[in-house]
């Protein structure tokens, strides 16, 4: 029962893990379709970043939450060696 | 009937014979490694003793002959991509374990592992598909330049993570026979519910559970070997590559979460790529009652280790005991996604 909190860590980051990727590979590389312009080919790649950057960030921002709750929680009651 | 049979029989002996070659090639290898010296000091005993490492050229050896076998039987190139691309891996671990490689370099290096798998599919079209499938959605369109891409980038990351999970006695050992099981339940699956898929596939994975199961029996607590990072990076290099090629990969990615996590907890604390053995503090310390606490530092990196001891002080077997339950529950996790996927 320890574990109990960091099995639900395991279960967020793999969730969102499988829904980011799905999201990636069924939305975000299809959009739009090849501009016939520089400028367009261009706002278009920097749209694709920017939605990749904004799927990373987001597993990175769920985690770092998920882990400070955790580690603040159990930092106060961390055991100390016996001496 | 006897076709069934005699397939039968070939994945039987691709466990086997790697097995067989660990079981029994690895004593001797231990005892030349003592011989001359390569021995790594084991930090968690008190007081601290030296264990043979590295192990893995051992490892690399039975589980080439175990590919070798399976690529033969099947007259598959899948084996070959495989262990091109783990025999990458395995010669920068090596060199990693005989000259510490920096922090950078290696995940860098790892690229080439990468090149090295998808460079076969320039000469086998049908190596992978370049589509993900995910569990009761289906499968994604094909983006072939992206997924070789992510495939090529998959390698660091995969070696790497495996890598971070080798740091107590039969971590690695447990995590890899967990996970490739895990791996090969996957796969299995997708073969039985795919009509003309390869058994090559189903035959690749049995040499890394064979060599992950008979390197428990010497790196299980307390350890005889370290598999070193030679060892490491070829069992992560093994399961990224049999990931892709079984078509498996949403599944293998839930399985190493553990790994995952640690990876992440470890960079984003130490704020990059930094060798362990450069790193400004300990994510754990052994107290005077010989048990493993967390680190109280504010700079300590908050490696899954650390999160674990955070729950109570642990000895190194029962710290290890709770790694292998956290990988338990994500491979559970990863049998069900695959049957999901490959079932319903």
């Amino acid at each position: 029962m320890k574990l109990a909190p960091l099995f639900g860590i395991e279960a967020a980051a793999f969730l969102l893990i499988i829904a980011e990727t799905y999201l990636f590979f069924n939305f975000v590389i299809p959009i739009g379709s090849i501009p016939h312009s520089l400028t367009g080919y261009t706002g278009l790649a920097l749209l694709k970043l920017g939605s990749i950057a904004a799927l990373v960030a987001l597993w990175f921002v769920v985690m770092i939450g998920l882990t400070r709750l955790y580690v603040r929680e159990k930092i106060k009651a961390a055991p100390r060696p016996s001496s | 009937m006897s076709s069934g049979l005699a397939d039968g029989g070939l994945l039987l002996l691709s466990f086997l014979v790697p097995l067989i070659v660990i079981l029994v090639g690895l004593p001797p290898f231990l005892r030349f490694l003592t011989r001359v010296g390569r021995t790594s000091q084991d930090a968690h005993k008190n007081p601290p003793i030296r264990v043979p490492e590295p192990a893995g050229p051992m490892l690399f050896i039975a589980a080439l002959i175990g590919e070798l076998f399976v690529a033969l039987s099947f007259q598959s190139w899948v084996p070959v991509a495989i262990m091109l691309g783990a025999g990458v891996a395995f010669i920068i671990g090596l060199a990693d374990d005989l000259f510490v490689l920096g922090g950078k370099t290696k995940p860098l290096l790892l690229l080439l592992a990468g090149i090295a798998f998808t460079g076969v599919v320039l000469f086998r079209p049908n190596l992978y598909q370049p589509v993900l499938t995910f569990p009761l959605l289906g499968d994604t369109a094909p983006h072939f330049t992206i997924y070789t891409l992510l495939a090529v980038v998959a390698f660091p990351v995969v070696s790497n993570a495996f890598n971070m999970m080798d740091a107590f006695n039969g971590e690695i050992s447990w995590f890899t026979l967990l996970t490739s099981l895990a791996l090969l339940a996957g796969v299995s699956l997708h073969a039985a519910y795919t009509s003309g898929f390869d058994l090559a596939r189903i035959g690749a994975t049995l040499p890394l559970v064979a060599v992950a199961a008979g390197f428990l029996v010497f790196n299980r607590y307390p350890s005889r070997a370290f598999d070193g990072d030679s060892g490491a990076l070829m069992f992560g290099a093994m399961f990224a590559g049999l990931a892709i090629t079984g078509g498996v990969e949403v599944a293998a990615m839930v399985a190493i979460v553990p790994a995952i996590l640690n990876s992440f907890y470890t960079l984003s604390s130490v704020r990059g790529f930094v060798e362990r053995r450069k790193m400004a503090s300990r994510p754990t310390y052994i107290g005077s009652d010989g048990l493993l606490y967390p680190s109280t530092e504010p700079g300590a990196p908050n490696t899954l280790i650390r999160l674990v001891l955070l729950a109570g002080a642990l000895n190194e077997k029962d710290l290890v005991k709770s790694l292998v339950y956290l990988t338990l529950v994500a491979c559970l996790f990863s049998v069900a996604i695959s049957f999901l996927t490959w079932v319903i």
